[in-house]
């Protein structure tokens, strides 16, 4: 067993690595004529937008269920279960974000994009597994 | 209650995974005023745009079958089950609100041109939402390990 403190600590590193994936680029893609369209949790951003890019631009709001199961993961800091609930609904959430940029992805090199992945992902990823290992390893240490 | 909160995780898991094959999404789209207007279809497993489909579609229902997969091993463990319902939350939030961009995305862009074309969320979202609240009451009536 890793113990409670260590268990303590993963669930704080992956509360801080979350935290930092609401903030960085998700992923962008470049197109012909520099223009780079660059996803993040809460809105997408288009720069050299030529004008007659499509109408309206995707703005999502993909932060909002992270920053809910980031809440959880804080609460679970003093919650074991509270870091059990954040940690699993977190890593579903990831799930469905890691299919969608798949999808981005081939839609992307399809038109000729040069798609990139951005370090928001990346912390997103590694928190969401750093937490749930933290998660994990409380569970274990209640009994 | 370890027979009621089986058969509410099973439940819930075959609800989940039903939710996959059902519409997520369905969008009616213009391309431009003079073309006839098209579905654009999005289930667990496939995105159809008319009878054209999109070879780079979503596949939300491989996270979707796993959540399902965790509450149905749920039934052995609590602790699992609680989880397993925390994912099933956990894709069906994110999901929403992936559809809820597409959906208003598509007001705001093919709607404004013709009032005419609808957009709206499928049956599958709301299965998916009902299999979660399944999944939590049968933790609720799961005895302790």
């Amino acid at each position: 067993m890793i113990g409670r403190p260590t268990a303590v600590a993963l669930i704080a590193a992956g509360v801080v690595l979350t935290a930092t994936a609401l903030i960085l680029p998700w992923y962008s893609t470049i197109y012909a004529g520099d223009v780079e369209v660059v996803v993040r949790a809460w809105g997408t951003e288009v720069v050299h937008k030529p004008g007659d890019w499509p109408a309206g631009e995707l703005s999502p709001w993909y932060g909002v269920p992270i920053a809910i199961t980031a809440a959880f993961l804080t609460a679970g800091i003093w919650i074991n279960r509270a870091a059990l609930a954040g940690a699993a609904a977190q890593l579903g959430a990831v799930g469905i974000i890691t299919v969608l940029t798949i999808s981005e992805r081939g839609h992307a090199v399809e038109q000729q994009g040069d798609f990139a992945i951005g370090y928001g992902l990346v912390f997103l990823a590694a928190g969401t597994l750093v937490a749930l290992t933290g998660a994990i390893a409380a569970q274990k240490e209640a009994r | 209650m370890k027979l009621l909160s089986a058969a509410l995780l099973a439940l819930a898991a075959a609800a989940a995974v039903t939710a996959t094959f059902l519409p997520f999404s369905e969008l009616l789209i213009k391309l431009a005023p003079d073309q006839p207007q098209t579905a654009y279809v999005t289930t667990g497993w496939s995105t159809y745009f008319g009878a054209t489909k999109d070879v780079h579609a979503p596949l939300f229902g491989i996270p979707i079958a796993a959540a399902a997969a965790a509450t149905l091993a749920g039934i052995r463990w609590r602790k699992v089950a609680f989880a397993g319902a925390a994912a099933l939350a956990g894709v069906a939030g994110m999901l929403f609100v992936y559809l809820l961009n597409a959906i208003s995305f598509h007001k705001t862009g093919n709607i404004a041109i013709d009032p005419s074309l609808e957009a709206g969320f499928g049956n599958g979202i709301w299965v998916l939402i009902g299999a979660t609240v399944l999944a939590f009451g049968a933790v609720v009536v799961h005895p302790d390990d």
